[in-house]
Order: structure tokens, then C-alpha cells, then sequence
């Protein structure tokens, strides 16, 4: 029996049938419908600098490998050899020449090319075709101000488009120089035992949780001398901006509030975020470069970004009950060294599996899905009616679909796309739904 | 400074000294334990630096690559205020990663001493195991080795103050949904 995906997301009411958090079926066809069929954050420029330099990830469950090749380019194939199907490469990072299988030793070459098979003149009778036989090669892989997003699909329309009006708000954590961005080294990784969409749902649309969940962090890192509620975090809704995207992606920040990412990552890297990187303020505005605090993010499906705070993640499915998080912190290339390693310090400090923040949202998440094992629960809809039918779209600063930060528009929008994708819905009909939305709203 | 160098294949520190460190660490595991947060900060130096770098799959010819290096991320980058900060967050009572309490059992073994840079400081380490059980269900190994400076100091409560710590885990993928411990 296929699950009607659809109807388990009422973005019109503002409901969701937990059945998409628990559901293995579900699940397999997520994988399918949304994994097999976005774009996905694989890696930054910085992790591969040099020809021979690769990286291991995942796209949905699928293990790829991310290798920057002689010529500069990136390639993207499966991690997988073709013969029996084990696992190519069993590092994390690494330099390499060439990926040879340790189970009979089948070698690729950095494009994913089979250059090399054992015995192949004695047990294939040099009867083999080597060029049928290369790795999977990812079909779209594409470099967005030095973040490299790949797609399985390759109807899946250009990164670009696929971005489409989130491109402003990325904007200003992806094209703030010239130069452009880092990643610091070393990475944040961690299990949670909860569904991705979770943490992507969060990150994309909810500023709501971080006074309550966030208390104690919010308590330890506020000075004595300043108001936890008013001054740090206004509960005056009015006082953010919630963005949402028909593509499924989604913003919130403060516009008007004290110095809340000075407390949060320290004073010097929230100095530079806003305003004291005077490049940044030519590129991109005031609206972006100075006004835009304690922002959160999401990149549909599953890619995460606090701009300020500057901590991005990938939340891998590991099954329905399961998620990875891969954190990495994110850094101007041209900013100070002290800022630079303020950031290093701060970012980790809050934003880690051992983060005064996100220490919490690990409980949150893991309580949910726990209780999703009963069959009552299952069955009792969860509320995504926040800030329902009270959107405008002519907000002078901030273009596109908004509302106050406290909102659930953005959750709307992204459970919305993933219902879509995940039932099936051709790319034409995805795409052409955005385009009337636009059309739409003027 | 009570360090008597003899010669031994083995170690050249006396009992004694090694008796009186291990009872240091196992005071300093016990105030973990009963959550007696305050009196374990009191453990440290002003200046200290608590270190747990992250850690990465790698092959044999690069694993000097396998730790993250003091200039990028890291578990824990503390200084004494950022171990304050936490033990505060920890007492708010609305730490829900704490809250209820995870109940930890630190199990210390392993302990080698050497003679540290100074003639007051020594270079001691340590295999540490920390079981943690949280609300009913969840079960938490973290498992690796330490690397601590303890300094001799006649004002510490218990004779000596743990200046620099470095904690290694054996785990790269952390397999917990978050680290509100301390190692």
C-alpha cells in the first residue's frame, strides 16, 4: 500500500500527521522523492583545496565521495565499488591518487573511472569494459560561492533555480566578500535518535523554541548587567523577520533587538557580522549586513546555517528514528585573525554536541521521537498554525513572503515542498507551482 | 616538590607521589559523580585551558591529521570562565539536557606521572571511562585517555590544581545525542 503523502501535510489549516516522522515506508519513499532528487550541500571549497583531496559524505543514505580532480573541478561519485559493492573509501578526509577497493582491488581514478582491475588479462580473458563499469557518477554538481551542492536528478532544474528566492537571505551568509569563505578545520558529529526533519524544520522556522529550550544558555551567557527577555531576546514578534520560500527553504531573525549574537558567540566575530566588515556592508546592504541577528536557516532539504553564529550543518537520515549531524564553523577569509578565532571558540562553544545551546535541542528531538512509538500518538495531529494567514509580501527590507520571527509560515512552506517531492510531483509541476506563487504575490 | 626520581625500567616515580595522584583524580571524579560542580571547578587552576579536540576517520599514512588541530574545532576550548558558564547553565534548573540529571559514573585508570616542564608541575595521564544513564533509556560510553598538567600550589584545598587538561575520546562520530558532561 503507498502512503498518500500528501494529505499527511495541511499547509492550508497548518497541521501534520506525525506518520512522516515515524512511518518506514514513508521513509523509503522520502529517500526516493526528496534524497534522490534535490539539491544537496556536499562540501566547502576549503575542505579540498588541492588536486586529490577528497571528502566522504552521504546524500540521503547513499555514501558518496567528494574529490577535487586535477583539473580543479569537483567530482562526485558513489562510494561504492561496482564489483561486489563494498565501500570504496573508509576514511573521512584524506589526499589520494587513486581509490582502490579493499575487497578484490578494483581502482578508480578521482573522476570515479575504473583504471585498474586485478588479473585482468588472466581472470576476465581481458574481456572486461572498463568504461562501463566506472563508480555512479553524481550527474549534477555545481559551486555556489565556494559551497558545492550535488543532485542525483538530472532533470532537477540549475542550483541556482533551485535556490531561487532564498538566494537573498543565503546571500548573506554565502557572499558577504569577494574572497569569500572558509570552514575551519575539524567537524561536529554527532547521532541523534530522531527524524532529520526535526532539525531541518527547526532551523528553517523556529525562533519560538530558543527562550524556553535555550533558557539556561541564554541565562549562563547573558551579562548581569543586561535583561534576559527584552534586551537578549524580544519576545515582541514584530521585532524579526520570519522568510519562507514556495522551494521549501526558510529564514527568521531580529531586526530590532539588543546585541543577541554578541552573546551568544562573542563580541568580536558579532562586530564583524554586522557592519564591521565594511566589504560585506557594499555587497549586500544594510538591511543584510548589520540588521539581521541571531538568524537561522534552512536550505531544503536538510542543510542548516546560523548566519552570525556561523555554524552550518547536514542533517543525514539514518531512517525514520535516526539522524547524523555533520557541524562545521564558517569564516570570512578575509576576517582578522582574532576574529577568526573568536569565531572558532564561540561557534563550538554553543553550537557543538557539547554546545550550551544545542545540548538541548537533542533532548527535545529524541523525547518526540520516542513518544511517536505509541499508536495514539501517531495518530494526533501536531499544530503548525503559528502566524497563519497573517504574511505580507511588500516588507521594504526583506523581499519575498515574510511574517513576525515568532511565526510557522516557514514550517508551513517546508513541510509543504516536502509532501510535494515526496509524493512524487515532476519536477514541471514543483517548478511551476513556485513560478504561480510568485505570479501570485506580484 | 615531593617527586623522587629513581631508577626503575618501568617509572621512576615513588609510591607515594603516584598514591596521592591517583587519589587526586579519583576526589576529582567523585565531585563529578555527586554533581558537586562548584568544588570540581575548585579543582582548576585560574588558568586553566580544558581541551577535547574532535576527531576523524583516517588512514594509517595520515593519521597525524586524525585530531583537530589547537587552531580549529573542538569539543571543548574552556578556559575557567567557560567551565563556570557551564556549571551555571548546569544549576539554572532549566538545562533539559541536565534536567533531570544524567547520572555519570567516571571510572579513572591507567594513571602514568611524569615530571612535568616545571619542578611544580607534573604531566599525568590518564584512561578515562565515563558511563552516563539518562532519564530511563539512555545509555552513553564516552571512552578515551587524558592528558593533564597538575601544578603543586599550598593554597589548593587538596595540595595540587589541574592547570591544563586534554581529552581524548575514542569515538569520532560522537554516539550520544549530546555531551553535558564532563570528562
Amino acid at each position: 500500500m503507498v502512503v498518500d503523502i500528501r494529505g499527511l501535510v495541511d499547509a492550508k489549516q497548518g497541521t501534520v500527521d506525525p506518520r512522516i516522522y515515524h512511518d518506514e515506508e514513508i521513509y523509503q519513499q522520502e529517500l526516493k522523492n526528496v534524497f534522490a532528487r534535490c539539491w544537496l550541500f556536499l562540501a566547502h571549497d576549503s575542505q579540498i583545496p588541492n588536486p586529490g583531496d577528497y571528502v566522504t559524505t552521504y546524500m540521503g543514505e547513499d555514501p558518496v565521495l567528494v574529490v577535487r580532480k586535477r583539473d580543479g573541478s569537483v567530482g562526485v561519485f558513489m562510494n561504492q565499488c561496482r564489483h561486489r559493492g563494498m565501500r570504496l573509501c573508509r576514511a573521512d578526509a584524506g589526499s589520494a591518487k587513486s581509490f582502490s577497493c579493499s575487497y578484490h582491488g578494483w581502482t578508480y581514478d578521482l573522476s570515479g573511472n575504473l583504471v585498474g582491475v586485478p588479473s585482468e588479462d588472466d581472470a576476465y580473458r581481458n574481456e572486461i569494459n572498463k568504461a562501463e563499469w566506472g563508480a555512479v557518477k553524481v550527474p549534477q554538481v555545481d559551486n555556489y560561492r565556494g559551497f558545492i551542492f550535488g543532485t542525483w536528478d538530472p532533470s532537477a532544474p540549475p542550483l541556482l533555480d533551485y535556490i531561487g528566492d532564498f538566494r537573498f537571505y543565503f546571500d548573506a551568509f554565502a557572499d558577504r566578500t569577494e574572497a569569500g569563505t572558509e570552514l575551519i578545520g575539524g567537524a561536529h558529529r554527532w547521532v541523534f535518535p530522531a527524524n532529520w526533519k526535526f532539525a531541518a524544520e527547526q532551523f528553517c522556522s523556529d525562533m519560538y523554541h530558543a527562550p524556553i529550550s535555550h533558557a539556561s544558555a541564554v541565562l549562563a551567557l547573558t551579562p548581569d548587567d543586561q535583561d534576559v527577555d527584552e534586551e537578549v531576546f524580544p519576545m515582541d514578534g514584530t521585532k524579526g523577520r520570519q522568510f519562507s520560500s514556495e522551494l521549501g527553504h526558510g529564514t527568521g531573525f531580529f531586526v530590532e533587538s539588543g546585541d543577541v549574537l554578541a552573546n551568544i558567540v562573542g563580541q568580536k566575530p558579532a562586530d564583524w557580522f554586522q557592519g564591521g566588515n565594511p566589504e560585506a556592508i557594499g555587497r549586500l546592504g544594510d538591511a543584510r549586513a548589520e540588521r539581521m541577528r541571531g538568524a537561522h536557516a534552512t536550505l531544503f532539504p536538510n542543510f542548516s546555517f546560523l548566519p552570525g553564529i556561523n555554524t552550518l550543518r547536514i542533517w543525514h537520515p539514518k531512517g525514520p528514528n535516526e539522524m547524523e549531524v555533520w557541524a562545521w564553523t564558517l569564516v570570512d577569509k578575509n576576517a582578522p585573525a582574532d576574529v577568526r578565532e573568536a569565531q572558532r571558540i564561540g561557534t563550538g562553544r554553543t553550537f557543538s554536541v557539547a554546545g550550551l545551546f544545542e545540548q538541548d535541542d537533542g533532548e527535545n528531538w529524541s523525547e518526540i521521537q520516542r513518544v511517536l512509538r505509541g499508536h495514539i500518538a501517531r495518530r494526533s495531529s501536531f499544530n503548525v498554525q503559528m502566524g497563519l494567514g497573517h504574511e505580507w509580501d511588500d516588507d521594504p527590507d526583506f523581499p519575498g513572503k515574510v511574517n513576525r520571527v515568532y511565526c510557522e509560515m516557514a514550517a508551513r512552506g517546508f513541510y509543504k515542498r516536502w509532501a510535494d517531492m515526496a509524493s512524487g510531483m515532476s519536477w514541471d509541476e514543483l517548478m511551476a507551482s513556485v513560478r504561480k506563487a510568485v505570479e501570485v504575490s506580484g | 616538590m615531593t617527586a623522587q626520581l629513581e631508577s626503575s625500567p618501568v617509572t621512576s616515580v615513588d609510591v607515594e607521589l603516584q598514591h596521592q595522584i591517583e587519589q587526586f583524580l579519583y576526589l576529582e571524579a567523585r565531585f563529578l559523580d555527586e554533581r558537586r560542580f562548584e568544588e570540581w571547578l575548585d579543582l582548576f587552576s585560574d588558568d586553566v585551558h580544558y581541551w577535547m579536540p574532535t576527531r576523524t576517520v583516517r588512514y594509517e599514512r595520515e593519521l597525524d591529521k586524525e585530531f583537530s588541530a589547537s587552531n580549529e574545532v573542538a569539543h571543548f576550548d574552556e578556559n575557567k570562565r567557560a567551565l563556570e558558564e557551564r556549571v551555571t547553565r548546569i544549576r539554572s534548573g532549566m538545562a533539559w539536557a541536565e534536567e533531570p540529571p544524567s547520572r555519570t559514573r567516571h571510572m579513572v585508570h591507567n594513571v602514568i606521572i611524569e615530571l612535568g616542564d616545571s619542578p611544580s608541575e607534573l604531566l599525568v595521564r590518564s584512561n578515562i571511562l565515563l558511563y552516563r544513564g539518562r532519564l530511563d533509556r539512555d545509555v552513553d560510553f564516552f571512552v578515551g585517555f587524558r592528558e593533564d598538567v597538575l601544578r603543586q600550589s599550598e593554597d589548593a584545598d587538596y595540595g595540587w590544581l589541574i592547570a591544563r587538561r586534554s581529552i581524548f575520546l575514542d569515538q569520532t562520530l560522537i554516539l550520544a545525542k549530546n555531551m553535558s558532561i564532563f570528562l
